[in-house]
């Protein structure tokens, strides 16, 4: 086990950060080169203050009439994009793996906020599995994929829960955790976790055409 | 030799044990983690004694260091000293707080050795 974690804890680390950092970057400028090609005239009317305005406005909780439509699925992901974004990053067991790779040291969350937030994410997760299946035309929409993409992003919090409990054999799911955590970041350039990256530009787009061409709100 | 003699030589052996027990660290299972504020997981389980024997360790200095100018000095050591005596709350230049010493000597001598724990809750268990 001391080699398996070993291996997950180090190379396999700087390996998904990479493929993290690599594949983003890849895939953003592949997708301006894209715009560039087929769809250049944007150029022409992208503006930074109906972007941001845009952007800023579908950041508020129940801002645009779409969530008001929408009240369920609009309060479970905010909860789960708030908690599974927090979580990781202010966790105080991840934080300490930092400060003493790095030295890197912030301000943490108490374990308890993070166990908390991580039932939230995994609610939330199945919240959205059993939508894809009970509302019409949302299965309509869902593929095999969409319940993969959805299992790559509870699967870390997961295997962390159990983990922090120390349920089962601990050492086999700490390596399962980490194992879960490097696939997900590596899913986010390459699968439609890819929003992570393009939302900022779909709503600049959209925003720009509302704002400056249609003289209407987007939201 | 009389009765009273191989009493008192019980007694004196019996409570020579007890003196030596009381300064030993064989009853220790846990380390001292009263020094820290807000501790967010329980005391890293240590069995003093047992470690030592387990991993062979005869010399204190081993875990019990002192560093001088970066440099981990072969022949001193510090068992008579509190590790926050030396190590603060937080990093000190290249000394680390006592969190990230605790684990670093912890982790680092397993790591090595690849034997003992590594993973946060094999240390400090519920």
């Amino acid at each position: 086990m001391h080699d398996i974690y070993q291996f997950v804890s180090g190379p396999m680390v700087w390996i998904a950060f990479i493929v993290f950092i690599g594949g983003s970057l890849f895939r953003l400028i592949q997708m301006l080169l894209l715009i560039q090609k087929k769809e250049s005239f944007i150029f022409s009317y992208i503006s930074l203050k109906y972007a941001l305005r845009s952007i800023g406005n579908w950041l508020i909780p129940f801002g645009p009439v779409n969530m008001r439509n929408h009240p369920a699925v609009t309060t479970v992901t905010f909860i789960f994009h708030f908690c599974m974004l927090v979580t990781p990053l202010f966790l105080l067991s991840h934080i300490v793996l930092w400060d003493e790779s790095f030295s890197i040291r912030y301000w943490a969350l108490p374990d308890t906020v993070g166990d908390v937030m991580t039932v939230l994410v995994i609610a939330s997760c199945l919240f959205f599995a059993i939508r894809r299946q009970k509302m019409a035309d949302v299965r309509f929409l869902t593929s095999a994929s969409d319940y993969i993409i959805l299992t790559i992003v509870a699967m870390p919090f997961i295997t962390g829960f159990i983990a922090y409990h120390q349920w089962g054999s601990y050492p086999f799911f700490m390596v399962l955790h980490i194992i879960s955590g490097e696939i997900m970041l590596m899913a986010i350039p390459f699968t439609r976790l890819v929003h992570m990256l393009f939302a900022p530009f779909t709503r600049a787009y959209t925003g720009s055409e509302f704002g400056g061409i249609r003289y209407a709100k987007d939201w | 030799m009389n009765r009273y003699a191989i009493f008192i030589l019980i007694a004196g052996l019996v409570s020579l044990t007890l003196i030596m027990a009381s300064y030993s660290q064989e009853d220790m299972v846990t380390v001292d983690n009263s020094v820290f504020t807000n501790p967010q997981r329980t005391p890293a389980k240590f069995k003093h004694d047992d470690h030592n024997e387990a991993a062979g360790i005869e010399s204190c200095g081993e875990c019990h260091h002192v560093y001088q100018d970066g440099k981990k000095l072969e022949d001193e050591s510090s068992e008579d000293q509190s590790c926050s005596e030396c190590h603060t709350a937080t990093d000190d230049g290249r000394k680390p707080g006592l969190m990230k010493a605790f684990h670093m000597n912890c982790k680092g001598c397993h790591t090595t050795a690849k034997k003992g724990p590594v993973m946060c809750g094999e240390c400090h268990a519920w």
